[in-house]
Parts: structure tokens; sequence; C-alpha cells
């Protein structure tokens, strides 16, 4: 589908990136993505911007297993020229085995993380300063379908739906999505407390005072959800996670969460109860909920046990355990940021400072 | 099931080609199709206790730059690119194309253009290399598009290159790369007391002044497969006339059945049996193209067969080749260009080449041996 190829990467060189005449374009992904890195790099082309392509085969596994430590620490002078120069940064993940690193010793796999966190706070910074623009998109391959349980042909649809690919100009798409999604912001900032009530869930969260943000497809592609760090004492109720929660590569089923001034007192998985229980040990800051969202992609419909697609799902909600974004005002930390999904499409409901303002996955005032 | 040579391959590559010592930095510069040596030579170099990593040269960007970039995007140089290469001490260059003819319908204009951007690059990294702060390694990875130009199949042609490498079998590359090294060591210096060559063939009789310039014995080092010696000539004391057997290509242009004249070391004369055109843009591209930044000796004698790829082409033992466009400056040559585009002369059937009046070379071989000939598997 090379005419849809070509559209994606208009909408994420155009829209996501918003690259401009004379930017410095990263275009960064593995050897699977290529048909979508040369449509980025063509597209950049016809912005007027300048292309630079960082284009990697599988080696992880390999500098895992057979690397000295210092090599798994070891950061690549391109890698950091990248993050210090780049305006536009794009980042095109496709897997080519989701579960390639299953069998690497953590230990190394942590060292390897620790290693390169410095990079990642580097472009945070620089974004935060408005002087780098990243976006983190997918391309779609066999891997990421099994995950999905689709063939591949499904999950490109699937991909491409989500993208808003599908029916007259994806850019113009975006901009409504995006000022549906201001609006929500608008009223959800006005409001002190949010009740969320579904079959095994009743929750509320004190919101006063905190920044809601509009996901709207400039750092992810596709995207779709509003976002806030709830205030850290505040959770109190249970909720029930109806989708499996995947991290790392690990999966826990039915999780149930009872939450007493904010801290999750209770929880309780069908399958993956132990791992659960480890990661709400990790630190302090793992029993709190960093981040809470609404999913609101009404083109994402269906769980593919991918995070960047799952929590954008339109009529969910997700919370997050652990670390909260500064720019939210929260200031939960730990290492965890770990999205849990609940689907509100059947029964579901929010109540805002008592008023239901939310049924069945939607809005019902705006 | 990874292919046994492959692996025979990176491994001498990183240990005699560039020597990789722990603790120093390694890109490996490779397409896509190439990813087999690319991901062997990281892995050697991971045991080699080097900092090796990847980059992959998607093949069809510069179709992409040709066609839709404005000039200021094809003059534009990276300074990521400008950056990193200051870092590294080694860099392999993989060279593979999945169509070596990609580009035959490319503006040559704009091909131009894109070259002399890229040139600021190029010269940076030869700048490193000759001041000996950075070791290069160019090696072919055989691809269906090599074999096609070879006209042979992939695993006549994998046999081929891996022959022309010494990896085909199980052995010791290194001692035969290291017994070829001292070879052609000792040839470079004794070619280094001449001060003209004459070479006469079909269609043929060349002078080149080499008078003060230094040989470079190429053993493996920075090219592999590799096999010649070679020098930059004097710019100014080329005379006389030269016909080339084999097609010339260039960047996936064919130029064939080649004839040029040379004053007073330019070009004064140049006609092309198919490409004529493109020939003329070449030796246009600037002042430099017109003179010789090359003459050399091709004596692998493994490569026994033209295969429109350059990187053997030149090496085939029996020929001579010379290059037109950049010198080496390590050699004494002081010709600049954008062009470095090498020519072979096919000399093994009835050539011959006089050194200071002297017979040295007849119908592909050197008459004079100076070493006992080191034994080739």
């Amino acid at each position: 589908m090379p005419e849809r190829l070509r559209r994606l990467a208009e909408v994420i060189v155009g829209y996501c990136g918003a690259v401009e005449q004379g930017d410095l374009v990263v275009l960064h992904g593995s050897m699977n993505t290529e048909p979508l890195i040369e449509q980025l790099y063509a597209a950049t082309l016809r912005a007027g911007g300048r292309p630079a392509t960082r284009v990697l085969p599988e080696l992880s596994e390999l500098l895992l297993t057979e690397g000295s430590e210092e090599q798994v620490a070891w950061l690549a002078p391109g890698e950091r020229e990248d993050v210090e120069q780049a305006d536009v940064w794009i980042v095109v993940e496709a897997p080519a085995n989701t579960k390639a690193l299953t069998g690497v010793d953590p230990e190394r796999q942590a060292l390897n993380q620790r290693a390169r966190s410095p990079l990642r706070e580097r472009y945070l910074e620089r974004a935060r300063r408005g002087e780098l623009r990243w976006v983190l998109t997918g391309f779609p391959t066999n891997a990421a379908a099994q995950d999905a349980e689709m063939s591949l042909a499904e999950y490109e649809d699937f991909l491409y739906g989500a993208a808003l690919l599908d029916a007259g100009d994806p850019v113009a798409r975006w901009r409504e999505l995006s000022a549906d999604l201001r609006r929500i912001v608008e009223f959800l900032s006005a409001r002190e407390e949010l009740r969320f009530v579904a079959e095994g869930t009743d929750l509320t969260f004190a919101v006063g005072g905190r920044t809601w943000i509009p996901a709207d497809g400039h750092e992810n592609f596709p995207d779709g959800e509003v976002f806030t760090a709830p205030l850290e004492e505040s959770a109190e109720g249970e909720i029930t996670f109806t989708f499996p929660a995947v991290f790392e590569g690990r999966r826990v089923e039915d999780v149930r969460l009872r939450f007493r001034a904010g801290e999750v007192v209770e929880a309780t998985a069908m399958r993956g109860e132990a791992f659960l229980q480890e990661m709400l040990a990790v630190d302090d800051g793992a029993r709190r909920v960093g981040e809470l969202a609404f999913g609101l992609n009404d083109a994402v419909r269906v769980f593919t046990r991918n995070i960047l697609f799952d929590e954008k799902i339109g009529g969910t909600m997700h919370l997050a355990l652990g670390s909260a974004y500064p720019e939210c005002g929260g200031t939960n930390r730990s290492a965890l940021h770990w999205d849990l999904i609940c689907d509100l499409r059947s029964g579901g409901e929010v109540y805002a400072d008592g008023e239901l303002v939310y049924r069945d996955g939607r809005f019902l005032a705006l | 099931m990874s292919d046994p040579r492959v692996a025979r391959l990176a491994e001498l590559a990183v240990s005699y080609s560039l020597g990789l010592k722990p603790g120093q930095v390694v890109r490996v510069d490779a397409p896509p199709v190439a990813a087999p040596l690319a991901v062997e030579i990281y892995r050697a170099a991971l045991a080699a206790g080097a900092h090796p990593y990847v980059d992959l040269e998607l093949e069809r960007l510069p179709e992409l730059l040709l066609a839709e970039g404005s000039d200021e995007q094809l003059d534009f140089v990276s300074p990521i690119a400008r950056a990193e290469l200051e870092e590294l001490d080694a860099l392999v260059t993989v060279w593979a194309e999945s169509n070596t003819r990609a580009l035959t319908h490319a503006d040559p204009d704009r091909h131009r253009r894109l070259l002399a951007a890229r040139q600021e690059l190029s010269k940076l990294r030869w700048a490193r290399i000759s001041g000996g702060e950075l070791a290069w390694l160019g090696v072919l990875f055989p691809t269906e598009a090599h074999a096609q130009d070879a006209e042979m199949s992939l695993a006549a042609y994998e046999r081929f290159v891996y022959r022309a490498c010494h990896v085909e079998e199980p052995g010791d590359p290194v001692a035969h790369w290291q017994g070829l090294s001292r070879e052609l060591s000792a040839r470079a210096d004794a070619l280094a007391r001449a001060r003209e060559l004459r070479i006469v063939g079909p269609g043929t009789d060349l002078r080149v002044g080499i008078e003060g310039r230094r040989w470079n014995a190429a053993d493996g080092r920075s090219n592999m497969p590799d096999g010649e010696v070679f020098t930059s000539p004097l710019e100014t004391a080329t005379e006389g006339e030269v016909s080339f057997a084999f097609p010339a290509l260039f960047h996936g242009r064919e130029v064939a059945g080649i004839r040029l004249r040379f004053e007073d070391g330019a070009v004064v004369e140049s006609e092309a049996a198919q490409g004529r055109e493109y020939l003329d843009a070449l030796l246009a591209m600037d002042a430099g193209a017109r003179h010789l930044g090359e003459v050399a000796f091709g004596l692998n004698y493994e490569v026994d067969r033209f295969t429109q790829n350059t990187l053997f082409d030149e090496k085939i033992g029996g020929t001579m080749h010379v290059a037109l466009g950049a010198g080496f400056a390590d050699l004494g040559g002081r010709n600049e260009s954008a062009l470095h585009w090498d020519l072979v002369c096919d000399l093994r059937a009835d050539g011959e080449v006089f050194a200071d009046g002297e017979l040295v070379w007849r119908a592909g071989r050197f008459l004079e041996q100076l070493e006992p000939a080191v034994e080739r598997a």
C-alpha cells in the first residue's frame, strides 16, 4: 500500500513533526522500517527539511549477550549528536519479534537502559525548551500483528485507520480531533473531582489545580487522549482493568486494585499476580497513580497489546501506576510507569463534581 | 544458518585489515542488503573489545534526493555526520547494491552537485585516514545485482568474491595477506625508484611521469579483496594515448570503448563508443577531472575476469589502471577533484610496460620476481 504509506509519511512530517524549511530531521528506525523511512525522507525533502537517517539492524540481543559491561553501557557518538543537533526527531518502531529479548539477563538490560537514560533526559529537556520536536510512531510488522492476533493485512488496516488516513484529508481530521481534545481539556480543567463507575469499578480522584494535556499527535502517532496527574493522596475506591496489562513483555490479567488515600492497599490478578506485586514493590511511588487519562481515538477500537495504541482506544480510561508528568503538576516519582486500561464503552460512567458527564465511552455534553 | 565465509571475512576485516584494539570506536556503514556482514563485523568487533555500531544506509535515498531535493538540499552536509566522523577510530564501508543501475537516469548535473557536496565529508575522512587517525576498510558483500553484472549466479559470484578475499575455505587468511603484503611492499619500493612508466598495448602508448612519488602496496588493509600497487603520477607529465578494454562504470552508469589522449598531463581528446555525453560531463566536473590522480598495477591473480565492479576489476592480476581525478596526497599527489574514476586497461594478452626505458612487465606479469612467490591457496 505505497499510497497509504506516502499519506502516513505526509501526516507525520507535516502535522506531527511540523517540519519547516531548513529543519534537521533525524529519522530513526530498525531495518524493517525501510519503506516508511524512505517515505518520511521524501516527505521531509518536500517540506524543505534536511533529512538524516539512523537505521539499525537488530543488534540488542547480540550486544546484551556477548558484550562486556563496558560495551553494554557505551553510547555511540552519533546518538549523542542526534539528540543535540536534531530539530525534529522521528522514531519508527517495528519489532521483528516482540519477545526477542525474553532470554536476556534483566540486569544487563537495566545497565543498558541506565546508560541510555541521559539521552532520553536530554531530548525531553530540549523538547521542553521548544528546541526539539519528537514523534514516536509504529510501522506494521508481522510481530506486531501477531501480538494483536491479526494478519499483517488486518494490522495494516488497523494502523492506518488509527492514523485517520482512511477518509478525507488526514491533516484536517487530526486538526478536528485536536480541537475536540482541547474542548475536553477545557471542560475537565474546571473540575475538582472525577468518579469512575463501571462493573467492578468505583474510583474517585481529585484533579483540581492539575493541568490536563491534549495528546493530539505531536509526540505519539497515532494519538488521541487527554491526560493529567491526579492529586497523589486522592485516589479512593476500587477499579477492575478489563484489558490484560502488558509490561515489558510480561502479561497480567484481570487486575483489581483498591486505593485508600491515594495508595494501593489491595491488589489481585487472575494471572501474573506475583509480577503485579513485584512491580508495586519497586519503590514508594509505584503504589500511587501518576497519570489519569481518557482514550479518545475512536478509530482505535481493539486491544493490540501495544501500549502506544491501547491507551488511545476511544471510550476507555487508563491510569498509570508510578511516575507522573511534571508538566501536569504531578509530584509522584517512581522508576515505574505502568499504564492500565479500563473499558468504559458498555455501561461505564464518569461523574465530575457529582454530575454525570460521560456514559458508555462518550462525553455527554461535548 | 549463517554463512561461515561471512564470519571469516568479518574476522579478517577486524583482526587484519583494521587491527581493532579494545576501546576503539568503529562504525560499519552498510546498506540493508549487506546486514549479514555488518552484523558479523559487529560481533567480531565486540569480541575484540571495541565499541562497534552500525549505520544502515538505505539504497533508495540518493535517488529520492536527486528526484525531490532542492539545490540547497543537495548541497547540505549534516553537522551530525561531520561531528561523528571526528570521533571514529575506524570505519568500514560495506559495498553492496540491490541494483547497480538505479541512478542511470538521474540528472547528471544534479548528481555532480550532490557528489561535490559530499566531497566535504570525504575530504575530512581522507585527511583523518592519511593522518593515521582513522583506519578505513572498504569491503564488498556479494548480492544478486553484483552477480548479475558479473554475469554469474549468486552462488558462483560468492565463491569468486570469497576466493579473492581468501576466506572461501577454512584456513588462515591472515597469513596469506601478510605474505602478499611483503611481496607488494617490495614491488612498491622498486617502482618508487623509477622516473617514468611507458605503457604499451592495444590502442595504447602512454608515458606517465612518476619521479619522486611514493608507491602504496594495497595489501588488504583498506580494501578487501585487494592486491595492487599504486601511486599518484606527476600532474603535468602524462603524454600519449590510452584505450580501455573494459567498460567503465561510475555510479551506475556505463561508459564503454573509452579512448583518451593526454598532453602535458591533461586529457585533450576523449571518445567513447557508448556514454560519450556522460564521459564529457565527468571530465568537465572540475579542473582536476582531466588529470590523472592514480596509476596502478592489478596483482590479485584470483581475480581473473571483468565483473563490472571497480573494486575487483582494478585488481585483476595482469591489468593496469589509471584514475581520472583526485590524487593521493600521502603519496605526493597534488591533483584535487570531486572525481576519482578508475579506468582499467587489460595488458594480459600482449601488453608491455617499460620503466625508464627498460622492459619490466610483459603479458600481465612482472619479469623479475622480487621475492619468492608466496603460495596462493
